[in-house]
C-alpha cells in the first residue's frame, strides 16, 4: 500500500509522518515514534480506553483513528502532559490516591480525566465516573481513580 | 536517637506508580529492541479436529517472512503443563479447542507476520466436539486425551452423611451453574526473547512464575537451564491467568530460530481463546439442618469444565471441594468432584481458585435454609459459623485467627440493618443480602511451598530487595519494602525492590494463593536479622570490638561506650574491600502438627484462611428486571495492615470483579464461536459501581504472619455474587441458581 504523508501537532511540536494509510494513530505512536504510554488492551475495538490520547481537546481511542484522520490535529499523549522534571497534577493525584496498581490503564485514565477537567473544572462524582466509564480497569474497582480526580479538584495534593 | 519509624500500616506511596502514571513504565510490549522480529500465531478455527496437512508454501512467499514453525520444528519438549504435561506448544496432529496454536510465523514486521499467518493452509478433518463436562465425563466415544476425559476426581466421605440427613428436619437440594470468566487483565499476554551470541536466550515475561517459564523454555529448546535467563517486565495484571507459560515458550522458539530478537503479543481475542479462565462449574448442593438451624449434613457433586487441557484444573477442583463447606461447621460430609476435559477453551487458575464457585452454592443455600426454617439469615450463620478450635471436614483445625469470622459477621449484620432502613426509589424494589467467605492461603499441605528472597545493603546505604516472586501490579514490592523498612528500622525511601531476573534473584515461587505478603514478609524479616548479624560481625572486625558488644538500631551501630556510628559507613568501607553485605532467606509455608492431620481425606488441605463478609443492597426495576447495587460493604480481616491503600485497593478491585461475576460476565459460545472481546464480554466500568461503597478492615493477628499479617488477594471477590443474589431474593423473591444475574432471569423469562 502506498504510504501517505501526514502532518499534525504532536505534544506541541509539528510533526510529519510517512505511513501506510491503513495504520492507526496508535500503531504510529507506538511503533514509529516510540511513544508507548498509549496501550492496546482490547485489540482495536475501542472498548478499553487504554490507548486514549487527546485530539483537539477531546479524548479519543487512538486505535480507532486511521493515521490520515489526524492531519492538522493537535494530539496530546501521556508523554506530552508529563513535565520534564516532574508530574502533571493528575499524575500526582493518581499516584497519591493509590489509584495505580498494574498501571496499564492509567495513562489513558489520566488523559480522560485531564480532558474532563479542561472542559468541566468541577465535576461531581457522577460526572467523574461517567468520564472514566470508557476506561476499563481490572485492578482498582475505580474507587481510587475517582478519589484522585477529587484530589485535584479540591486541591488536596501533597506538595 | 531518631524517632521509631512506623513503616507498616500506613499508605506508603508505591515507587513504581510514578513511571506508570507517566507512561514510562516498560511492559513487555514496550521494551525497545533493535532488529526485532515479530510474530503471529496460526490458530485453530475448529473446536476439535485432526490436522491432515500444514502447507506453508504460499505463506513463506510473503515478503519479510523469516520462518514458519510447526510442532516438528521444536527441538525439545513439545508439551508442557503446570500439573499434567498435556498441552502442546504447537498442535501435534490434533486441535482440541478453538484458538489452539498450530503454527508460529516469524517475520520482519507485524503486517508481514499477519499476512503470512492468513496464507498458511491447514487442512483439518473436523471431529464432534463435546462441551458439557457431565456428558464428557460419561462419554466413552469422544475421548480428548488417552487417559479419558476425567482429569481428576475427589471423593470425600467424613462422618456419617446418611445419618446426618436422617437427623435433619429440613433438607434442601439445588443445582448451581457458574459461568466461564476471563481474568480480564488489561495487558494481554506478551513475551520478548533475545537469542544472545553466546548461545543463551534472555526472555522477558509477563508472568506469575518466571522460574517455571525458565524451566519449560529450557525443556522446549533442549537447553541446560542455565542457558535460559528470564526477566520480569512490568506486569499489567494477572489474577491467576498468567500462571501458565505458553507464550514464553513460543517467543523463545522464535528467537532461537532467527538467532535474534523476537516478540510475540496476543491480541485480546487470542487472550480470550488461549489463556486460562475461571472454571465453569455445575454444583449439586444438598444441605440438611435441624429445626434450630444446626447443619447436620452436606452432600455435593461438582463438575468443573477444565477445557482442552488440564492447566491448574485438578488443584482448582481441590480448593472448590475444600471450600464447599464455606465458613461453617459441617459434621457429616459427602462430596464427589470431577474435573473434566472438554473442547472448551482452557480453564485454570483465577483469583479465588474454585472458592467463588463453591461459595455461591454455600451462601445461597444458607439463605434458602434460613427461609425454610423461618430464621434470620444472620442467626443461622451465627449458629454454624467456624470458631477457633473447630475442625473442618478436611480434619484441619481452625487456629485463633478464625475468631475474625464472627467479628466479620457481627459488623456485616450491623450494616445489613442500616441498609434495610434505606427507602427505595419510587417504582423500585429494594433488598439486602449478606454472604461470608473463607478463602484458603498457601498452596496446600504436601505441596512444596518455599519462597526465597534476598536483601542487599548497597554502598550508597540503600537496601535492595531481590524479590523472588513478581509483583503483578497488586503492590507486592511496596509491601516488601515496608516490611523491610520496619524490620531494619530504616526509612521506606531507602528500600528498593528490584525486578526479578532468574540469573540474580532467588526463587520466591509463584505469585499466587493469597500468600505473598505472608511468605515474602516472613522471609524478609528473617533476612533482615541475618543482614544485621553480618553487619555486626564485619563492623566488629573493623573496629576490633567483639561482635556481641555491638548493638544495631535503626541504621546505626551502638558501641559499648554508648556512642554510635552510621551503618552505611561500614557498608561503604566493606565495599572498598569488595565485600558485599547481603542475606537470603527461605520461608516455608508452615503446617503445624497440631492443626494439620496426618491422615487426610483431601490431598492438599489448607490450614490458614482469610475471612470476610460482604453486604449488598440492591434496587430492582420490577418491569425491566435491571439490578442496581446501590450500597455495598466489604468487611475483611487481614491480620495486620501493611500498606493501607494497597489493602483497600485489593478489596475495591476484588469487589468490582465480584460484581462482574454477579451481574455481567460470561464467556459463552454463540453461533459456534466463543465471545472473545470486551464488546460482548462486559467488565464492570466506573459507572457500574455502588454509589455507597465502604471497605472495613479488621486486624485479628495471625501468629505466624509477618507482624501478624495474612493475605487479601483473592477473598474480596468471593462473597460478592452470593451477597448480591441474596439481596435480589430479598427484593424480588427470585432465587438465582446460575450466574450472571440477568434481567431475563430476574423476570423469569430465561426458561
Amino acid at each position: 500500500m502506498k504510504e501517505i504523508k501526514v502532518k499534525f501537532i504532536l505534544n506541541g511540536s509539528p510533526i510529519e509522518v510517512l505511513s501506510s494509510p491503513n495504520r492507526t494513530l496508535l500503531d504510529v505512536l507506538r511503533e514509529d515514534l516510540g511513544l508507548t504510554g498509549a496501550k492496546d488492551a482490547c485489540g482495536g475495538e475501542g472498548e478499553c480506553g487504554a490507548c486514549t490520547v487527546i485530539s483537539n481537546g477531546k479524548p479519543i481511542n487512538s486505535c480507532l483513528v486511521f493515521i490520515g484522520q489526524v492531519e492538522g490535529a493537535q494530539v496530546l499523549t501521556i508523554e506530552g502532559i508529563t513535565p520534564k522534571d516532574g508530574y502533571h497534577p493528575l499524575q500526582k493525584a493518581f499516584v497519591e490516591a493509590g489509584a495505580v496498581q498494574c498501571g496499564y490503564c492509567i495513562p489513558g485514565a489520566v488523559l480522560v480525566a485531564k480532558a474532563l477537567l479542561d472542559t468541566n473544572p468541577h465535576p461531581g462524582d457522577r460526572e467523574i465516573k461517567e468520564g472514566l466509564s470508557g476506561n476499563l480497569c481490572r485492578c482498582t474497582g475505580y474507587q481510587k481513580m475517582v478519589d484522585a480526580v477529587h484530589l485535584v479538584i479540591d486541591g488536596g495534593l501533597d506538595d | 536517637m531518631t524517632e521509631r519509624i512506623a513503616a507498616i500500616g500506613r499508605s506508603a506511596i508505591r515507587k513504581d506508580a510514578w513511571d506508570k502514571a507517566a507512561g514510562k513504565a516498560l511492559y513487555t510490549a514496550d521494551i525497545p529492541v533493535d532488529d526485532l522480529s515479530l510474530g503471529s500465531i496460526v490458530r485453530s478455527p475448529y473446536h476439535y479436529a485432526r490436522i491432515k496437512e500444514i502447507d506453508r508454501t504460499e505463506a513463506l512467499k510473503v515478503p519479510g517472512v523469516k520462518a514458519i514453525l510447526t510442532v516438528d520444528d521444536i527441538p525439545g519438549a513439545k508439551i508442557f503443563g503446570p500439573l499434567i504435561e498435556d498441552q502442546p506448544s504447537l498442535a501435534d496432529g490434533i486441535v482440541r479447542h478453538l484458538g489452539e496454536p498450530v503454527a508460529l510465523v516469524i517475520a520482519e514486521t507485524r503486517t508481514a507476520a499477519e499476512k503470512a499467518r492468513d496464507k498458511v493452509k491447514v487442512t483439518y478433518q473436523e471431529l464432534d466436539p463435546v462441551f458439557d463436562p457431565v456428558e464428557a465425563a460419561a462419554s466413552a466415544s469422544s475421548q480428548l486425551h488417552p487417559e479419558g476425559n476425567v482429569v481428576s476426581e475427589l471423593h470425600i466421605c467424613e462422618g456419617d452423611p446418611e445419618g446426618g440427613f436422617q437427623a435433619a428436619d429440613v433438607i434442601l437440594e439445588n443445582t448451581f451453574h457458574l459461568p466461564r470468566i476471563s481474568p480480564g487483565y488489561m495487558e494481554p499476554e506478551t513475551s520478548l526473547a533475545v537469542w544472545e551470541k553466546d548461545g543463551t536466550v534472555t526472555v522477558w515475561v509477563s508472568s506469575q512464575h518466571p522460574f517455571t517459564d525458565q524451566a519449560v523454555i529450557a525443556a522446549a529448546l533442549d537447553l541446560p537451564i542455565d542457558k535460559v535467563r528470564v526477566k520480569s517486565a512490568v506486569i499489567g495484571g494477572a489474577f491467576g491467568g498468567k500462571e501458565d507459560s505458553s507464550l514464553a515458550i513460543l517467543a523463545a522458539l522464535g528467537a532461537w530460530k532467527v538467532s535474534g530478537a523476537f516478540r510475540l503479543v496476543n491480541d485480546r481475542r487470542e487472550s480470550f481463546l488461549a489463556h486460562p479462565k475461571r472454571h465453569p462449574a455445575q454444583i449439586k448442593y444438598k444441605l440438611g439442618a435441624a429445626q434450630d438451624g444446626t447443619i447436620t449434613a452436606l452432600e455435593a457433586e461438582a463438575y468443573l469444565d477444565t477445557g482442552a487441557y488440564a492447566s491448574y484444573g485438578p488443584a482448582v477442583a481441590m480448593i472448590l471441594t475444600e471450600t464447599l463447606g464455606g465458613s461453617y461447621r459441617m459434621p457429616n460430609v459427602k462430596i464427589d468432584t470431577y474435573c473434566v476435559y472438554t473442547n472448551s477453551p482452557i480453564s485454570g487458575a483465577m483469583r479465588g481458585f474454585g472458592s467463588p464457585q463453591a461459595h455461591f452454592a454455600v451462601e445461597s443455600t444458607l439463605d434458602l435454609l434460613a427461609e425454610e426454617l423461618g430464621m434470620d439469615p444472620i442467626e443461622i450463620r451465627a449458629k454454624n459459623i467456624l470458631k477457633p478450635g473447630d475442625d473442618i471436614f478436611t480434619r484441619v483445625r481452625m487456629n485463633n485467627s478464625a475468631g475474625a469470622l464472627a467479628a466479620c459477621l457481627e459488623k456485616g449484620s450491623q450494616l445489613l440493618k442500616e441498609y434495610q432502613a434505606v427507602e427505595p426509589q419510587e417504582g423500585k424494589k429494594a433488598g439486602v443480602g449478606l454472604a461470608l467467605a473463607a478463602q484458603s492461603m498457601g498452596l496446600g499441605a504436601n505441596i512444596p511451598d518455599d519462597s526465597s528472597h534476598k536483601l542487599e545493603w548497597a554502598p550508597d546505604g540503600r537496601i535492595l530487595i531481590h524479590l523472588g516472586s513478581p509483583d503483578l501490579g497488586q503492590g507486592l514490592a511496596a509491601a516488601a519494602e515496608q516490611i523491610t523498612a520496619e524490620a531494619l528500622g530504616l526509612p521506606y525511601d531507602q528500600i528498593q525492590s528490584l525486578p526479578l531476573d532468574t540469573l540474580e534473584t532467588p526463587n520466591g515461587n509463584v505469585t499466587c494463593a493469597s500468600r505473598m505478603t505472608y511468605m515474602v514478609g516472613n522471609a524478609l524479616i528473617d533476612a533482615a536479622a541475618k543482614l544485621v548479624q553480618s553487619l555486626i560481625e564485619q563492623a566488629g572486625r573493623l573496629l576490633e570490638i567483639p561482635a556481641e558488644d555491638l548493638v544495631y538500631q535503626e541504621g546505626k551501630l551502638i558501641k559499648p561506650d554508648g556512642t554510635s556510628l552510621p551503618a552505611v559507613e561500614f557498608i561503604s568501607r566493606l565495599a572498598e574491600d569488595s565485600i558485599k553485605l547481603s542475606a537470603e532467606s527461605t520461608f516455608s509455608f508452615p503446617y503445624p502438627a497440631d492443626t494439620t492431620p496426618q491422615h487426610l481425606p483431601l490431598g492438599m488441605p489448607h490450614v490458614l484462611f482469610c475471612f470476610g463478609a460482604q453486604v449488598a443492597r440492591v434496587e430492582v426495576d420490577p418491569d425491566l428486571g435491571t439490578v442496581e447495587v446501590t450500597h455495598f460493604a466489604a468487611i475483611h480481616d487481614v491480620g495486620k495492615v501493611i500498606n493501607r491503600q494497597g489493602v483497600e485497593g485489593q478489596i475495591e478491585g476484588g469487589v468490582a470483579t465480584g460484581l462482574g461475576y454477579a451481574l455481567y460476565e460470561n464467556m459463552v459460545r454463540k453461533n459456534e464461536v466463543w465471545v472473545d472481546g470486551f464488546t460482548e464480554y462486559l467488565l464492570p466500568t466506573a459507572v457500574d459501581l455502588p454509589e455507597n461503597y465502604q471497605t472495613i478492615i479488621l486486624e485479628v493477628p495471625e501468629e505466624s504472619g509477618p507482624y501478624g499479617a495474612k493475605g487479601i488477594g483473592e477473598i474480596p471477590l468471593v462473597p460478592t455474587a452470593p451477597a448480591v443474589a441474596n439481596a435480589l431474593y430479598d427484593a424480588m423473591k427470585v432465587r438465582i441458581f446460575d450466574l450472571p444475574i440477568t434481567p431475563e432471569k430476574v423476570l423469569g423469562l430465561d426458561k
